[in-house]
């Protein structure tokens, strides 16, 4: 039987092209976005590079101090340097901690004004992160102790400083008014990458944070990584106890900490203070419906196509249920016939991606999370291809069963009225 | 057997109401060849379509091959269309985009039936009316005659007890149209009851039995 409908499929398609254009044509066009979305969205919480061991991070970098009484008032900010060091970076359920802290510099290099990120880290950055070393090594702890000025730059940065010369290493560039010797090169980061900056590292000790030391708030991100998911209550816990603790002693002040949180959800929440207790899943959702709402509009589209063929296919209809065809039958052919016409559209919007990706890289950019829009990526996996094959479900029986349902319930009669063929 | 008492059926539009058939009662026996005549819009392919169940009478009673007919649900009606009757039209009514093969075949896809034996019995009517050498042509690529034949061909193929066509030579010239009529006199007298429609006199007295209608009234 679906031979049979596959072949009509096949023969209506080939036939009718401008209408299997069209509706191929939105349908693709539909897929290819939410191919491009969702792989973008997968390649940031999946990580890659230096963060392909994302899945087992965990990040506290949102803690909250709210004052209660007459001077009620309430501070959002990273985490301080006492309380990474004297505190986080001591949690034991954790394989390794790290601490960093992202900010950009600008210098003016050959008559030419640049804007860059740079990171200040420990060495457990190195460890935590994935690098790929071209040349030289990390910094060590003993560099952070000594408070050793030097830097381990991106090629890019390589490139830019140091144009055509490869053999880097204990040269000296200067940031901020400090003069840092070079102890490696690493490859560039994703452009996906939400925690790491493309630019230079330096040991945080160097230079510290300008705007004063703070108990509480201050400019440190720290994030743990675990051997394996099964720790990341312990590490919640233990986490959760110290903010307890600090919150006891502190009768001024009561302190919060959100998480800490792995990719997902610091991407579904991010800084919003009205969504500090939102679940990340209720955020996910919302994009979902935004998803559901871009596939509808082309949908309705090719529903109202469908219908306006309908008459067309009446006298195969009416022999169909001359025949024996009932109601349902006719109506599990159109939809039949509608989903492969969504499958194929998938298919061409799947390779579209694929090629749009390609082709314009990191200067496409989808509005996904938190501050500004992320340059696409590229990471098909079998969730990708699950958002693709329900998308185009989706799309397929939205546009598909109403018409089909009304094509099952044309009379016969009318169309197999005798005359001239 | 195909027994009608009291069939009445009105059609309505906007404006006006035809009264397609009226009251008729109607007995076909089983193995019995029978021509329906009469002037255009006197109600004959109504008559065809209520005995095929594919139209709703107002009233009466319809009974097929023992089976008296109560309701009219899609399903029930679908699968008795099915088994118990083949349609032959004037315009043949083959699906153009499918190959005489496959239209053939078509009343089998909606029976449980093995391919192999489905394969079997498309090629067994293709050869009953004489086709099998144009299995793959498509409805384009034949004569009306040829149309004809496929048309015929894909009536029989489930074999069943009844065959009502709608002016199954309308289409066709005098010489393709006796060729025709031989294979449905060859099938009437393999078994199969028939009940055809025709404007041919010549063809309507070589048949058992006349019906007239006029006027959605039978009539002699
Ligand atoms: N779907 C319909 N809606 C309204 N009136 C109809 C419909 N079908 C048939 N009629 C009317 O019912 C009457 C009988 O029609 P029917 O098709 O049975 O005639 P017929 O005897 O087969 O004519 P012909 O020899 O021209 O095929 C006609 O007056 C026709 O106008
Ligand atoms: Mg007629």
């Amino acid at each position: 039987m679906l031979k049979n409908y596959l072949k009509i499929f096949l023969k209506v398609a080939t036939q009718n092209k401008l209408f299997t254009f069209l509706s191929l044509f939105g349908i693709s066009l539909t897929i290819m976005f939410v191919m491009i979305f969702s792989m973008t969205f997968n390649k940031m919480v999946k990580g890659s590079g230096p963060e392909k061991d994302l899945k087992m991070m965990l990040f506290a970098d949102h803690v909250k101090t709210e004052s209660q009484g007459k001077n009620r008032s309430i501070n959002t900010n990273f985490l301080s340097q006492s309380l990474c060091e004297n505190y986080f970076k001591k949690v034991t359920s954790a394989t390794i901690t790290s601490m960093y802290r992202t900010d950009q510099w600008a210098f003016i290099l050959n008559g030419k004004h640049y804007e860059k990120p740079y990171m200040m880290t420990d060495a457990e950055f190195w460890k935590v992160f994935g690098f790929h070393f071209l040349q030289g090594r990390p910094y060590t702890n003993e560099d952070i102790v000594n408070q050793n000025h030097c830097v381990v730059i991106t090629q890019s940065i390589r490139n830019l400083f140091f144009g055509d010369e490869k053999d880097v290493l204990g040269k000296t560039i200067r940031v901020l008014q400090l003069q840092l010797t070079v102890t490696g090169v690493v490859e560039d980061p994703s452009s996906a990458s939400q925690n790491i900056s493309d630019g230079i590292f330096i040991p945080y000790t160097v230079m510290p944070w300008p705007y004063g030391q703070e108990p509480i708030l201050g400019p440190y991100t720290v994030v743990f990584k675990a051997n394996s998911k099964a720790q990341f209550p312990a590490i919640y816990k233990e986490v959760q106890d110290i903010i307890t603790r600090l919150d006891r002693a502190d009768d001024q002040w009561t302190i919060t900490l959100q998480g800490p949180r792995n990719q997902f959800e610091k991407m579904m929440i991010g800084w919003d203070m009205s969504e500090d207790i939102a679940s990340p899943i209720g955020k996910f959702m919302k994009y979902i419906l935004w998803g559901l709402a871009f596939i509808f509009l082309p949908a309705v589209n090719l529903m109202a196509l469908n219908f306006a063929r309908i008459r067309e296919r009446g006298e195969e209809i009416a022999v169909r249920k001359s025949f024996g065809a009932n109601s349902g039958s006719l109506r599990g052919q159109f939809i039949f016939e509608n989903l492969m016409l969504t499958l194929i559209g998938g298919v061409i919007g799947i390779i579209l991606s694929f090629v749009m990706i390609t082709l314009l890289g990191s200067s496409l950019s989808v509005p996904i999370s938190g501050f500004d829009s992320v340059p696409v990526g590229f990471s098909f996996d079998l969730k990708i291809f699950g958002v693709a094959l329900i998308s185009c479900l989706i799309f397929g029986l939205f546009s598909g069963v109403l018409p089909a349902i009304r094509m099952s319930k044309m009379k016969p009669v009318i169309y197999l009225k005798g005359g001239e063929k | 057997m195909i027994k009608l008492e009291n069939i009445s059926k009105t059609y309505r539009t906007r404006s006006v109401e035809t009264l397609a058939l009226d009251k008729i009662n109607l007995e076909v026996k089983r193995g019995e060849f029978v021509s329906v005549m009469g002037p255009s819009g006197c109600g004959k392919s109504t008559l065809l379509n209520i005995i095929g169940l594919l139209d709703e009478p107002d009233q009466g009673k319809l009974q097929l091959e023992g089976n008296l007919i109560t309701g009219y649900e899609d399903k029930k009606t679908a699968g008795m269309r099915n088994h118990l009757v083949g349609f032959i039209f004037q315009s043949f009514h083959l699906i153009k985009e499918l190959d005489v093969y496959d239209n053939v075949e078509l009343p089998l896809l909606y029976r449980k039936m093995p391919a192999a034996e489905r394969k079997q019995r498309v090629v067994a009517s293709l050869e009953q009316v004489g086709l099998s050498n144009r299995m793959y042509h498509y409805p384009s690529q034949m004569s009306g005659g040829q149309c004809q034949r496929a048309a015929i061909a894909r009536a029989i193929t489930g074999q069943p007890r009844i065959i009502l066509a709608d002016e199954p030579t309308g289409n066709l010239d005098s010489k393709v149209g006796h060729e025709v009529m031989g294979i449905l006199t060859d099938l009437n007298k393999a078994g199969t009851t028939i009940v055809m429609v025709t404007h041919d006199e010549s063809l309507a007295k070589e048949t058992h039995r006349i019906i007239r209608l006029f006027d959605g009234r039978l009539v002699g």
